[in-house]
């Protein structure tokens, strides 16, 4: 039996995809308009109507919910607690961290996860403290539409998704995975304390980055003359970069910790 | 036997060439060439060094948005960098309107970068390496801030307006450029491809910021 709140993630996370099928889909040009013709294929949004549709009632729900939220959270709060919740939560996410740093075939960003999980449940006071980045173990993103694109996936066109924001159906589906099946918070047995802990883990967390983005969006909001295209273009470029980051760190595999293997020459000569 | 023509055309290309360089006037000749991994660096050093005296510095508010604003100007290829924003549409307007555009674009650049002074305070650049990628220099860097993550930030140098300038800042993997063109571009598609529909949301936003 699964938990509440992951099968309502993973249910909403196919449901946007289906919904966004059902509903109506943006007229491309006519092909005497080659200029426009590309344009339109390297938005790549063929959802567009529904999606500002979404856009819309997520701004609301940002603007009369979440934001106030965030911003009372950051107005009362003093900030190193704030930052203490914020490192428990990316602690709370190691599991998943982890198992996508290996999807990916990066054992030193695995080997990071660990350390990182190791020094800061520890030294770190059950995470509340990042002590690890410190340390030369600096906290990186890993998720499975992440591990998806680097098995090749191709992200499918951009969508706007009820609550979750901007996506693509690679991404949507690897959130759903994240949440619904490698947490490991799913497989805890029941009970008042376990329902509690696993319900209060999502609004927290959405509190928490809301607040931490405060006012790069407020920023967005008052300078795009179209918020909406802004965003998708940003959420492309920062995924792309992402996945980029993750392709390009190749860094050997025996940590520095390690007793390095000494050099041929050095055998050789003496 | 090809092999000599090759290097007989070879030579006669890069003569002819050079006799064309030499032939310039020094603002166009300098056109030709992309900036140096050292060039960009220094320039980006010195443009970073001028930023955070500004922005750390000790005068009113006033004066470090003057100050600014003279700092983009100089380091900025500001006309180089609308133009580019305005993609497909750029050859669509009238000269006018381009005029127009390239005066709000440079008014929308300044109070978007001005507005946040306050946010920037104890500021700090740590220059890194130049890349070149085309005809630019893409110079990273980390911009750390009281408070804040340090996040990575490379800015694009090119040549071609006859001196090292900025044309991009990528900010965490995101384009500054690229994010606005997109933002500009959809703005078109919404309101018929009309570009005095385009300038006129930019003088009411310029209204309202500046």
């Amino acid at each position: 039996m699964r938990h509440p709140v992951s099968t309502l993630l993973l249910l909403g996370s196919l449901a946007g995809p289906l919904l966004g099928l059902l509903a109506g889909c943006a007229t491309p040009p006519p092909a005497s308009d080659p200029d426009a013709l590309a344009d339109y294929k390297a938005t790549d949004d063929p959802l567009e109507p529904t999606n500002r549709v979404f856009y819309k009632i997520n701004n609301g729900l940002d603007t009369y919910l979440l934001r106030p939220l965030a911003l009372g959270y950051r107005d009362v709060v003093p900030r190193p607690v704030r930052n203490g919740v914020h490192n428990v939560l990316v602690n709370l996410s190691t599991p998943v961290t982890l198992t996508n740093d290996m999807l990916e075939g990066k054992p030193r960003r695995a080997g990071d996860t660990t350390m990182r999980f190791l020094i800061n449940t520890t030294l770190g006071g059950l995470g509340i403290f990042d002590v690890a980045t410190g340390m030369g173990y600096a906290a990186h993103d890993a998720d499975f539409g992440i591990s998806m694109a680097l098995w090749g996936v191709p992200s499918g066109p951009f969508l706007f998704l009820p609550i979750l924001g901007p996506s693509n159906p690679r991404d949507a589906i690897g959130f759903g995975v994240d949440n619904g099946l490698l947490d490991p918070f799913n497989w805890l047995g029941q009970g008042t304390v376990v329902l509690v802990l696993t319900w209060s883990r999502f609004p927290i967390s959405a509190i928490d980055t809301r607040s931490r983005l405060l006012d790069e969006i407020d920023q967005i909001k008052k300078t795009a003359l179209d918020p909406y295209a802004t965003f998708r273009s940003l959420y492309r470029q920062h995924r792309a970069s992402q996945i980029e980051t993750v392709r390009n760190d190749n860094r050997a595999t025996v940590p520095v910790w390690f007793p390095q293997p000494a050099h041929p020459a050095d055998d050789a000569g003496h | 036997m090809i092999a000599r023509r090759t290097l007989l055309t070879t030579t006669l290309h890069w003569a002819g060439a050079s006799a064309v360089l030499l032939v310039l006037p020094a603002p166009l000749r300098r056109a030709w060439a992309m900036p140096s991994g050292q060039e960009a660096t220094a320039f980006v050093r010195q443009t970073a060094q001028r930023l955070t005296a500004v922005v750390n510095g000790s005068m009113s508010i006033a004066e470090k948005r003057r100050a600014m604003a003279q700092i983009i100007d100089s380091a900025v290829d500001v006309d180089g960098v609308g133009t580019f924003c305005l993609g497909r549409f750029w050859r669509a307007a009238t000269p006018d309107q381009q005029k127009a555009y390239l005066g709000l674009f440079h008014e929308v650049l300044v109070t978007s970068i001005t507005g946040h002074l306050g946010e920037y305070s104890g500021v700090k650049v740590t220059v890194g390496r130049a890349t070149p990628s085309g005809d630019t220099q893409h110079v990273a860097s980390v911009v750390e801030r009281p408070n804040n993550a340090p996040a990575d930030v490379e800015w694009v140098i090119s040549d071609t307006s006859g001196s090292p300038k900025i044309v991009d800042v990528i900010a965490e993997g995101t384009s500054l450029r690229l994010t606005q063109r997109s933002d500009y571009a959809s703005f078109l598609s919404q309101h018929g491809n009309n570009v005095a529909a385009l300038i006129s949301a930019m003088r009411q936003q310029v209204a309202q910021n500046g």
